[in-house]
């Protein structure tokens, strides 16, 4: 009789105990939160708001009604649609998905790829970029349904940020796994150059619009606003099960993509740099050391090219004006500073013990360091506005004002925010790995909320301005609001130079 | 370099607590102790890198609260983990380190010379962060070598570095001491630090147990010493 088990039966138990790993890993982290009290009060706000946005938008005057609300729901299914373009392009970029546990510590454990497969979907919420567009969604849903279809149509709202999320996570890892081949970090440039050209053809041509119209989402909506009907519970049994298929089948290309050599760091981490001249000042020497640890880094250049290229290459295809294109400086500083920023200390990694050994001034340090920050933000914006510009035509004297006052402006904000955000709480991460943040993904959201909105506001402001006929006032404005980033900036500074403050963040950094 | 009565805290917990050290020009003393008795945290006290919470630091004669950049000019230190730039180069590194420490003309010779004893020659415009841990502790002895310091750092700089790295090691604490430097080696060979050290001194919980020559650490006997001292 043979008593060898069936391949089925080790698959299954394989799943199950990847499903028990991922549960001991987020416990493993959640034990590590440094303020546990703040965390369950952040939950608890995260899903009264998740909660309000779904409801009451049902009950605001025209809700489900003829007129906007119609609008709205008529633009649902593209937004369902935009919604798996974000998880895709969030999850490909960060080579996989974010790490429940970092490379370092993982590799003493035995984590299997499904683990981290399904690690990186539960951690795919905790993104901005992400929330807003599921909140954007629950909130149109709402407002555009109306109360009568509210249940049947959120819980068809909810299954598709599932299905979006794990068909995101299909891709990214597909990607990954093709990225790693030999000529694979070719191919994957030139697939995102075509499909680019092919999304900019399309609009050029006006079938853009034709051919969103006809994605499929627009059933999910259609047959969601008529309650509980057999074509409703039809829709929610796709979703399911497509939900369910993209989660198991992730875990394929993600075994497939663990077991080959991620060539780009590897390129990078063994690369050659030919002996430059001594420079003649200790800033320009400090500066020269920054910038390598900035642009050689593989996170900092996939995350650079993604932000800056994918807002203008949204503005180039939405035919955006000027006037909505200053609004982008400010979304791209801010997913800049997200990059590091936010922990710009990190970049020394364990080198950062004997850098603060060599003498020389705490201040100069910390300039050399918010530059090198700016100047990172800035050339991303900068190549945004290039390609959003390319069909907005040559802007006014007070719209060229009104974006030089709001990339002067968001620049200063965000180096103010980032540098003060390294200080007060640094952590220990190799930014080696795509993969790699800069902080914890919790400390990750509140970092990108808190920038977004103020970058945001600013943006609507000088966007606001930038429609007057008076080039004078956005230069005007923005003195007062570089002044006040300024000073809280100069505060960090003098923060920093304190022997204790700065004690305290290298020795953590170099942990 | 003279240390006296050092405290450091951390928040609630104190990872040095009461050290009293002295170490001469000329001469090698080795710091030794358990994990955690303290070696690390006073190697960076002494190196400008964390300020003392109370207590007396004074390095070639200048106090590291009060003339921290006087101190970090004159010491040279190598870091117990790590101590390199990820994505910098070691040529970058010394590069960064001969600038900050106004060296003057004529400084490469010297950084290639001891990239060379140190098998690093090869990889001098490789980025750090592919190097194994032994490349790593051996760029960083490099580094605190480089400008020739009145006062040399070494913690744990023997850790994961082959036999020849162990002697290029050596060589340089030797070179120190005979043009007249204060050399320091935090470790836990204690073979290592007899050979390197004349000088002994003994840490646990924090505070200094025992000061002692090097040659009364030697052999079992030595050892029966230094396990009493642990416990």
């Amino acid at each position: 009789m043979p008593t060898a088990r069936s391949w089925t039966e080790g698959l299954l138990r394989d799943q199950a105990r990847a499903v028990a790993d991922v549960g001991t890993l987020l416990r493993f982290r959640a034990a590590h939160v440094r303020r546990p009290r703040a965390f369950r009060v952040g939950l608890l706000v995260f899903a009264l708001a998740t909660a309000a946005i779904a409801v009451v938008p049902a009950y605001l005057p025209g809700a489900g009604g003829p007129g906007r609300a119609q609008d709205v729901l008529l633009l649902l299914p593209t937004a369902l649609a935009g919604l798996v373009l974000v998880a895709v392009v969030s999850a490909v970029a960060s080579g996989g998905g974010r790490e429940l546990l970092a490379r370092d510590p993982a590799s003493i454990h035995p984590i299997s790829p499904t683990t981290d497969h399904l690690g990186a979907l539960v951690l795919a919420p905790l993104n901005i970029a992400w929330l807003l567009q599921a909140w954007t969604l629950l909130g149109a849903a709402s407002y555009g349904g109306g109360r009568e279809p509210l249940p049947t149509l959120q819980v068809a709202m909810l299954l598709w940020l599932v299905v979006a999320t794990a068909v995101g996570q299909v891709v990214a890892w597909t990607v990954e796994g093709v990225r790693r081949l030999r000529f694979g970090e070719v191919g994957v440039r030139l697939l995102t150059v075509v499909a680019v050209v092919a999304v900019l053809l399309l609009q050029l041509d006006q079938r853009l619009v034709p051919l969103l119209d006809q994605v499929p989402t627009v059933r999910v909506v259609a047959l969601s606003v008529g309650g509980v009907t057999a074509a409703w519970w039809g829709v929610v049994g796709a979703l399911l099960g497509l939900s369910l298929a993209a989660v198991v089948l992730g875990a394929v290309p993600a075994h497939l993509a663990t077991r080959r050599v991620p060539h780009d760091e590897l390129r990078v981490e063994s690369e050659s740099h030919r002996a430059r001249p001594l420079p003649h000042s200790d800033l320009a020497v400090l500066l020269r050391t920054d910038r390598g640890s900035v642009w050689r880094a593989v996170p900092m250049r996939r995350g650079l090219a993604v932000l800056a290229i994918g807002p203008g290459v949204v503005a180039l295809v939405g035919d955006l004006d000027w006037v909505q294109l200053i609004i982008l400086p400010g979304l791209v500083a801010s997913g800049g500073a997200l990059l590091f920023g936010v922990n710009a200390w990190c970049l020394d990694g364990r080198g950062g013990l004997w850098r603060e050994s060599l003498p020389v001034g705490a201040g100069t340090v910390f300039v050399a360091r918010a530059w090198v920050l700016a100047e990172f933000l800035v050339a991303a914006s900068l190549v945004t506005m290039a390609l959003g510009g390319l069909r907005a035509g040559v802007p006014t004297p007070t719209e060229t004002t009104a974006l030089l006052a709001m990339l002067a402006v968001v620049t200063v904000q965000v180096v103010g925010a980032a540098m003060r955000w390294s200080l007060a709480h640094p952590y220990a991460v190799d930014l080696r790995s795509a993969r790699a943040t800069p902080a914890p993904p919790l400390m990750m959201v509140g970092y990108s909320s808190r920038l977004a909105l103020s970058t945001t506001m600013t943006g609507l402001v000088f966007s606001g301005l930038a429609r007057l006929e008076a080039p004078v006032l956005p230069l005007l404005l923005a003195v007062p609001f570089i002044c006040w980033s300024g000073a809280r900036l100069v505060r960090t500074h003098e923060r920093w130079t304190d022997p204790v403050q700065r004690a305290r963040v290298v020795v953590t950094a170099a942990a | 370099m003279e240390v006296r009565d050092l405290h450091v805290r951390f928040g609630e917990v104190e990872a040095v607590g009461g050290v009293h050290l002295t170490a001469y020009a000329g001469r090698a003393t080795a710091l030794l102790g358990r994990n955690g008795a303290g070696k690390s945290t006073t190697m960076r006290v002494l190196a400008g890198v964390v300020p003392p919470t109370s207590g007396t630091v004074l390095v070639a004669g200048h106090d590291v609260l009060r003339h921290p950049m006087a101190a970090k000019r004159a010491v040279g230190y190598c870091p117990d983990v790590g101590g390199l730039v990820p994505r910098a180069t070691p040529w970058e590194h010394l590069q960064l380190a001969a600038r900050l420490r106004r060296l003057p003309a004529g400084w490469e010779p010297r950084a290639r010379d001891l990239l060379e004893r140190f098998e690093l020659g090869d990889v001098a415009h490789r980025v750090t962060a592919g190097f194994s841990h032994g490349m790593g502790r051996r760029l960083s002895v490099v580094l605190a070598a480089l400008h020739e310091p009145e006062v040399l750092l070494l913690d744990e700089p023997f850790d994961g570095v082959d036999p020849l790295g162990v002697e290029a090691t050596l060589e340089v604490v030797a070179d120190a001491r005979s043009r007249g430097a204060a050399v320091l080696v935090s470790t836990h060979l204690r073979e290592l630090a007899i050979e390197a050290c004349s000088t002994v001194s003994v840490l646990r919980g924090g505070a200094q147990v025992a000061e002692m020559s090097a040659l009364d650490m030697a052999g079992e006997e030595g050892a029966r010493a230094y396990r009493s001292l642990l416990d």
